[in-house]
């Protein structure tokens, strides 16, 4: 249903990545520091035409400094971003006509309507999707006559993804995408965003919710203290995390020494007064609940969860994506 | 991919601004009763007393000296207050930028700002000038193309005035307060609160270059019949130049 995104001839088919071509997104080696704060160190990245690539990291970390290099929005210390083969910077009224970008925490004119904003727009580029057309295809038809002050948060946001698409753009960059929208929402936008992809857009993810990276990306690169920690698709990443499942569990009585270290499986076991930490693989719960029966340890309020990027996260940071680094702007 | 070709957006996108950009200020209630109810305010309070007095060549006070005082008022209500603090408001909201990501140029966003500003402060000259001929027998200057020449060239001077205020105060609050100072600064040494014969000597020779004080005294000069002074066309002039010379400089768009 969503028709939106680069024009039938010119588009790559969807999920084809050839790799002999020219990378949709390539930085090279990217410096920018604000005063004594280096935002972003080295950072080089290279996105393939077609793929959903993400950037994950604390807040802080220098997504959104990374974010606007590749934009042409600052010029980097050194280094370089080439765009579908254009240069960031000096070829930005070109890159402008294929590049779509939702700016995260950009406001539009307060006092417009949706309709008004979506029709100025669309006079800055040269195919424009008409209006209607795009309007209906983020779910605003009803709210068209609203201005956009009048509008929640959602209803903002799917404006602003909108605005990024009204160009029929090669390469969409959004920035924090789902903050501070409710789960029904999300989902919306995140099925809004596959099908975008799936009309042959490369798209660029800023996000820090891991839920969002690892249902949408293709490969994701986390970034920490302004550096390139690690880079690959999450399931790689979440195998590097070194786990594929952890069971948690509280004990009533002590558990034996050496009772769980030695099933098959088993990796790691910590034991911190009677909550135990089981870390492992294969049929982990089973194995783990019939040993305890078996020594006759009650077991309450047993969870089994799956290593997700989270731990990936911790395991390649050493610090969890809830935690906030100084802000370096 | 050399298939990309640049695009500039023409006349068309540069009109839908302009006209999007009405709409911002007529929907700002608040910035619109300013610029044009405060001088009809002054006027209406002026006018009745000032009319009956003649100062020679068939004009009256109103003609010569409330008239170019409310004009002026208009032009630096619109120019050093208003169109500073929306200016402010489009950076700090990250209007600009958001802007900047398109082909769209944030330049044309400033011309279309001006352009608004302008049909305003043509608004709220027209306005006044319709009451005070209807209302108050005021009669038409006596020089019309020196005051409008004159007119024009204040209009710039209190847009190049605002501009320096866009450009050097950091925050939207500090646009809105800095341009209230200035201009009550520029009306009092200019004249807005009693003749600036009144004044201090320095301050009223001081006042006399700057913007409010020379729009002033050219715009009664063209309207009594005698000649602008050319010191009151250098001040509006180079504050012109100063202005622009500042806001280029100093002026960022996030």
């Amino acid at each position: 249903m969503l028709t939106i995104g680069t024009g039938a001839g010119r588009r790559p088919p969807p999920n084809v990545r050839d790799m002999s071509s020219t990378p949709a997104v390539e930085a090279e080696r990217l410096h920018k520091r604000y005063g004594p704060k280096v935002a972003v160190e080295d950072v080089s990245l290279s996105i393939d035409a077609g793929e959903i690539f993400g950037i994950l990291g604390r807040n802080g970390a220098g997504k959104t400094t990374t974010v606007e290099l590749i934009a042409g929005l600052r010029r980097p210390d050194r280094g370089a971003v080439r765009v579908l083969g254009l240069d960031a910077r000096r070829d930005r009224a070109r890159l402008r006509q294929v590049l779509g970008v939702q700016l995260q925490d950009a406001t539009l004119h307060a006092a417009l309507t949706v309709s008004e904003l979506v029709r100025l727009y669309a006079t800055f580029y040269r195919d424009p999707v008409p209006a209607g057309e795009l309007i209906e295809s983020v779910g605003l038809t009803a709210s068209a006559r609203n201005r956009f002050e009048s509008l929640s948060g959602g209803q903002q946001q799917r404006l602003s993804i909108a605005l990024a698409l009204v160009g029929r753009p090669r390469v969409v960059i959004l920035d924090e995408l789902t903050t501070g929208l409710d789960p029904e929402a999300r989902r919306q936008m995140w099925s809004t965003v596959e099908r975008m992809r799936d009309s042959g857009v490369t798209i660029l993810l800023v996000s820090h919710a891991m839920e969002e990276v690892e249902r949408l990306c293709d490969r994701v690169a986390l970034l920490d203290a302004g550096r390139v920690v690690a880079l690959g698709s999450p399931a790689g990443l979440v195998e590097r995390a070194g786990f594929a499942q952890r069971i948690t569990f509280h004990a009533a009585t002590p558990v034996p020494e050496g009772l769980l270290e030695g099933l098959p499986g088993v990796e790691r076991v910590r034991a911190d007064g009677g909550r135990v930490v089981v870390e492992g693989h294969g049929e982990l719960l089973q194995a783990v609940s019939v040993a305890l029966v078996r020594a006759g340890v009650v077991a309450t309020e047993t969870r089994s969860e799956r290593a997700g990027l989270e731990d990936a996260f911790v395991a390649l940071t050493g610090h969890r994506l809830g935690a906030e680094e100084e802000d370096p702007r | 991919m050399t298939d990309v070709t640049a695009h500039r957006p023409g006349p068309r996108a540069f009109g839908t601004l302009l006209v999007c950009e009405l709409k911002m200020v007529a929907r700002d209630t608040a910035g619109l009763i300013v610029p044009i109810g405060l001088p009809m305010l002054i006027l209406v309070m002026n006018a009745s007393a000032a009319g009956g007095q003649s100062v020679g060549n068939g004009r009256t006070a109103l003609d010569v000296y409330v008239l170019p005082l409310v004009f002026t008022m208009v032009a630096a209500t619109t120019g050093v207050v208003n169109m500073p603090s929306f200016l402010a408001y489009y950076r700090r909201s990250g209007i600009l930028r958001r802007l900047g990501v398109t082909p769209a140029s944030p330049l044309m966003v400033l011309v279309a700002q001006a352009a608004v500003g302008v049909a305003q402060i043509a608004v709220g000259i027209a306005a006044a000038w319709v009451l005070a001929l209807l209302a108050f027998g005021a009669n038409p200057p006596v020089r019309a193309g020196a005051a409008v020449g004159v007119l024009a060239l204040m209009v710039a001077a209190m847009y190049a005035t605002g501009l320096i205020v866009a450009a050097l105060s950091p925050t939207p609050n500090s646009a809105v307060a800095i341009g209230l100072t200035l201009f009550f600064l520029l009306g009092a040494t200019g004249g807005m609160f009693g003749g600036r014969d009144s004044l201090p000597g320095p301050v009223a020779a001081v006042g006399e270059w700057l913007p409010f004080g020379a729009g002033v005294e050219a715009l009664s000069a063209a309207w009594a019949g005698a000649p602008v002074q050319g010191a009151h066309l250098i001040g509006l002039a180079g504050c012109v130049v100063v202005g622009t010379a500042v806001a280029s400089a100093f002026f960022r768009w996030d």
